[in-house]
């Protein structure tokens, strides 16, 4: 189904919404994403939402991937860069990297060497010193943080939200939705604070970028690891030359 | 020691398969090289992919300069390549991919094609980089993206593995001053990425990075024909 045609048949189904909102997509999309609905899984939900959540102390406040050089070399200056410029990482950067290392981490289970070796492919693909610290620190503070959880290693961010989703049986869809969320609505807020926008623009680009999120989402179902890969060249140098940045709120 | 390779089919077309084996022993140092860019030729419908393999296996001591002219995909063109670098614990490496999209000269657009180019560091059985770039369909149209390429069609990827790594970053970042380029330094390894507006461009901003990372040293002879 084309992109345009799909945006209005959620417009019309999404009054009528009774639970996923995947349920209500084309035909090829609706056997394959999985979300939780019944009762019986609502404490899955609830979980998931506390994890993604600004709340849950990983820092994400402090990373901006590089958006803060992007804002300083002109390429992110209003709602419609920024957009641009959130789908490009989503689709062909880390958005797109992130759901296959929490997707693998997420079937690894139990597999604890298999966890290592999706940790350390994390961080060989990481790209710049300020995104390996990006990854390693919200991971880190994710994986302390998820102590009444039982607790958890410490893994790169994906590896990590993965593998204690996996454990709880959050459905891989939905721990993907949400970690893709969180990831955009972050740089949304990082945008908001540096260009500056004001947050009914911050929300408008988050609702633009729905659609791009379920894409990222459901183009990684049937990928792997071998996978892996993007070009987000020019992302991946703002990440670079905000290390020499001048002036910076962000720690990346 | 220097070694240049030819491809004597003067190109790479759907279903080619190149596959290269190169061993250092403890203490060899060796810049390799191609006698021309390679040329990645247009598929044709419903073949393989083109498959380049490279593996470089290291000893102890040993250097190497990892330093192919660069790739030219022509519209249509479908590859896979991989270049597998096994380092010891005091091994270094330096190695550039460069990637022109198209013939700008001529006029040409990457409309559609694939490729799949993936480049795995693993030093003193570590994992230390997996980079790998990945560009299927409108290629020319993914390239104009702003957070890709803005429009630029020739993309390079320079990595530096060494002890004096941490060191050479101030002088690398000092000639890479355009917008479009940057640098960065972990674990030993500096990672540099620059995106030009075409094929010419690229190698002239890759020509003084280079020199400023071998000291000066003259590039092999076949970079400047």
């Amino acid at each position: 189904m084309s992109l345009p045609r799909w945006l209005s048949s959620l417009a019309e189904k999404s009054i009528a919404w009774e639970g996923p909102l995947i349920r209500n997509r084309g035909r090829t999309l609706q056997a394959n994403i999985r979300m939780s609905t019944n009762t019986a899984e609502i404490p899955a939900l609830l979980r998931l939402m506390t994890w993604l959540s600004p709340a849950f102390p990983t820092g994400g406040f402090a990373y901006s991937h590089g958006i803060e050089w992007a804002v300083e070399a002109g390429d992110v200056c209003c709602p419609q860069s920024t957009q641009a410029w959130i789908a490009d990482i989503l689709v062909y950067g880390s958005g797109k990297n992130d759901a296959l290392l929490l997707r693998a981490a997420h079937r690894a289970g139990d597999d604890q060497e298999g966890l290592f070796r999706i940790a350390s492919l994390a961080r060989a693909i990481s790209g710049s010193a300020e995104r390996l610290l990006e990854t390693e620190a919200q991971g880190t503070a994710f994986s302390a943080a998820a102590l009444p959880w039982g607790g958890i290693a410490p893994l790169p961010y994906p590896v990590a939200v993965g593998a204690l989703a996996g454990r709880y049986r959050i459905a891989e869809d939905d721990a993907v939705l949400a970690y893709l969320h969180a990831l955009s609505s972050n740089f949304v807020s990082a945008a908001i604070r540096l260009i500056p926008l004001g947050q009914t623009q911050g929300l408008e680009i988050l609702a633009a970028l729905e659609p791009t999120v379920v894409q990222v989402c459901s183009s990684t179902q049937r990928l792997s690891l071998e996978d892996l890969g993007g070009a987000c060249f020019r992302s991946d140098i703002a990440s670079m030359r905000h290390e020499t940045q001048y002036t910076r709120l962000f720690r990346t | 020691m220097q070694v240049v390779t030819l491809n004597t089919a003067g190109g790479i077309t759907g279903g080619d398969v190149f596959q290269s084996n190169f061993l250092l022993e403890e203490g060899s140092a060796a810049t390799i090289t191609t006698q021309a860019p390679e040329r990645i030729y247009r598929a044709l419908p419903f073949s393989p992919p083109a498959s380049v393999r490279h593996s470089v296996t290291l000893g102890p001591g040993a250097m190497v300069e990892w330093l192919p002219q660069e790739t030219i995909l022509f519209n249509g063109a479908f590859l896979r390549r991989q270049l597998c670098v096994t380092l010891a614990a005091d091994s270094c490496f330096l190695g550039v991919e460069a990637v022109v999209f198209g013939r700008t000269h001529r006029g040409e657009r990457v409309s559609s094609g694939f490729l799949s180019d993936t480049v795995r560091i693993v030093h003193d059985g570590a994992l230390l980089l997996h980079d790998a770039v990945h560009l299927s369909g409108p290629i020319a149209d993914i390239l104009a993206r702003p957070a890709v390429a803005r429009g630029g069609v020739a993309v390079a990827t320079l990595w530096f593995v060494s002890p004096d790594a941490a060191a050479a970053l101030e002088a690398v970042r000092a000639v890479l001053k355009e917008e479009d380029s940057g640098a960065s330094v972990w674990n030993n390894m500096l990672v540099s990425r620059i995106v030009a507006r075409e094929g010419a461009e690229l190698r002239a901003r890759l020509i003084s990075l280079l020199q400023v990372l071998r000291k000066g040293e003259k590039l092999p002879r076949v970079w400047m024909c």
